[in-house]
């Protein structure tokens, strides 16, 4: 029996399909990936849309300078996470990681509050992407990101 | 050839959709439906428990029924040397794997759908989360019968095929389970979208990477 | 075509390519762990725990350079039919996985001092599990193909489709908010100090070089299996 049309060309339909479908699958995670399917949320995202009282989700961004504090019962710390945008207070009970500390990256497991408090349930230090020796702590920040940059 | 591939069509059809002619199995539907039923004994009769991890359980069922039938799904054809057949009368593996997928997801995505409604009432999952656990087998059950397909093409020409499947699943539906399963909680929409982006990836791919382990699987 | 297809000459170039890879990597890898280990200062935040880097990084880009390698070879496979690319491809799974499986477990120790926790399900670790379990699925594939006496195409197919998994796993910390940091290194710029960079440098030469020489032992040893089976074969035609 002749199908008619050969088995190339039948190919060449299906790859034009296959292309239609990839592109099509592109705009879709481009999409989605700028509405952010994310590990967490930063501080302003967190503010525009609040999630619900009592949903467990996640809160990144930096610990700001000078807000860690230990509260009276000296297990529970207190401080606040912005992104340069927003600010969002955080409290935690418990062990801190060895990179939890100000100016450093964090991201808090929990709940946020109705009064707008985020609490959190596991904290995880988030490392930033600069490797630096410890002779150079010294330095301000701004000083060895300079001395890195001018070694590369 | 629209007309040869339109009859493999009905064929597929009537072999894999229930209710037809070669007597598709209801087995994948019963298998999702038990372990919604199952998974409350399992995990006690825990309301708020039960509706928050629902979703989830409704989306591994639907993965596991989407690969219950995947040792009918190819191989009988080959040992019966269909596809020599086909490719004599000028009709191209990639093609007929296309339509297949689709007479695949014909014959369990629909009815997947249909039992996430009793499935949600036993599992006490709510009217917007079922709305969001609809769309989200509605974008990636095809994507789950892309994969069916192609990892039963891979292993149709091998002994211990059965058992490899498990392993080759793993990997290939871990994307689609993390966005579909994410979109209940975080993801929301965009968790949907990228879910319907793998199934379209794993659409464009698999009638050209099974039609290629048909050919070799054939010499 | 069919000249190259002789394995012959790969068998001559292999004998001794194989020890000298093994043993020049074995010297580099050594060298360069013992200056990671002893000779690098703490890092400014991590102190001491920074010295897992120089396992863990090159074990990460060896794990993706493995299925990237599995993939050139099947796309070898397929368009070329080049009997020594179903070879190389199967040789090169078993050290990718390794080397994957080393990058997992070097992470989870890393991440328990630093980040505070073993594992996360975020984008980068989730995608780097996922390729441990391609390894795994590709190695008990071709494991039984061999024994089903099945087309090596089949293997090399299933090694082009998980490829799809290499970019993303590379892209995933830009892609997603991650709790692994982005990436140090990225063309003509790096943000790891050069105290961390050389011996970093030196520790990815040299598993790379071992890398190669196990790739190599182990298309010999492949090679090795199909000759004996196709001699056998031949005799029992004969008798």
């Amino acid at each position: 029996m002749n199908t008619g049309i050969k088995p190339k060309h039948q190919r060449l339909v299906l790859v034009v399909i296959a292309l239609v479908a990839l592109v099509g699958a592109g705009l879709l995670a481009a999409w989605a990936l700028r509405s952010q399917a994310s590990y967490f949320f930063v501080p302003s995202e967190m503010q525009a849309a609040p999630p619900p009282t009592g949903q467990a989700v996640r809160l990144g961004g930096m610990v700001e300078e000078g807000s860690l504090k230990t509260m009276q019962d000296g297990v529970t710390i207190a401080f606040i996470v912005g992104d340069g945008k927003a600010r969002i207070p955080v409290r935690y009970a418990g062990i801190v990681p060895d990179l939890f500390v100000e100016g450093s990256g964090v991201v808090a497991e929990g709940r946020l509050e109705p009064d707008g408090t985020f609490v959190a349930d596991t904290l995880l230090a988030k490392h930033d992407e600069n490797y630096i020796p410890r002779e150079l702590k010294d330095m301000t920040e701004a000083q060895a990101r300079a001395a890195v940059a001018e070694t590369q | 050839m629209t007309g040869a591939l339109w009859r493999i069509f009905l064929r597929d059809c009537a072999l894999l959709v229930p209710g037809g002619r070669g007597g598709g199995s209801l087995l994948p539907l019963l298998f999702f439906l038990a372990v919604a039923m199952l998974y409350p004994f399992a995990v006690g009769p825990d309301a708020p428990l039960l509706a928050r991890t629902g979703g989830g359980v409704v989306w591994v069922a639907a993965l596991l029924a989407a690969i219950l039938p995947l040792d009918r799904l190819i191989a009988p054809d080959l040992e019966r040397g269909f596809f020599d057949q086909w490719a004599l009368r000028g009709i191209a593996e990639e093609a007929v794997m296309a339509v297949r997928i689709v007479a695949h997801w014909l014959s369990f995505g629909p009815l997947l759908m249909l039992a996430a409604l009793p499935a949600a009432a036993l599992l006490g999952i709510d009217g917007s989360t079922l709305r969001t656990v609809e769309l989200g087998l509605l974008a990636g059950t095809p994507g789950l019968a892309a994969i069916g397909v192609l990892i039963a093409a891979l292993t149709a020409s091998l002994r211990s095929g059965a058992a490899l499947a498990g392993l080759l699943l793993i990997p290939l539906a871990v994307p689609i389970l993390i966005f579909g399963a994410g979109s209940l909680s975080t993801g929301g929409e965009s968790g949907l979208a990228l879910t319907a982006a793998i199934s379209l990836v794993l659409l464009a791919i698999t009638p050209f990477a099974a039609g290629g382990a048909i050919r070799a699987a054939r010499d | 075509m069919h000249g190259f297809a002789n394995p012959t000459r790969f068998l001559k170039l292999a004998r001794w390519l194989t020890p000298l890879l093994l043993g020049s990597g074995l010297v580099v890898a050594a060298i360069a762990l013992a200056w990671g280990l002893f000779a690098v200062p703490p890092d400014r935040l991590m102190g001491d725990t920074v010295r897992i880097l120089f396992i863990h990084v090159p074990a990460a880009w060896l794990g993706m350079g493995g299925w990237t390698a599995i993939a050139i070879a099947s796309l070898v496979e397929l368009v070329w039919r080049h009997p020594l690319a179903t070879v190389a491809a199967r040789a090169a799974a078993v050290p990718g996985a390794g080397f994957t499986a080393i990058c997992l477990l070097t992470g989870s120790i890393w991440a328990r001092p630093t980040w505070g926790t073993w594992w996360v399900w975020d984008g980068r670790l989730t995608s780097f599990l996922v390729l441990l379990f391609l390894y795994f699925a590709y190695i008990a594939l071709a494991g039984a193909v061999e024994r089903d006496g099945a087309s090596s195409r089949i293997p090399a197919i299933f090694g082009l489709v998980g490829a799809v998994n290499v970019p993303i796993i590379n892209r995933s910390v830009v892609w997603w908010n991650s709790l692994h940091q982005p990436p140090s290194i990225t063309i003509g710029k790096s943000a790891i100090d050069p105290a961390f960079l050389w011996p970093l440098l030196a520790a990815t030469i040299g598993f790379s070089l071992l890398f190669g020489g196990i790739v190599l032992a182990r298309m010999r040893m492949l090679l090795a299996d199909i000759q004996a089976e196709a001699r056998l074969r031949r005799k029992a035609m004969e008798a």
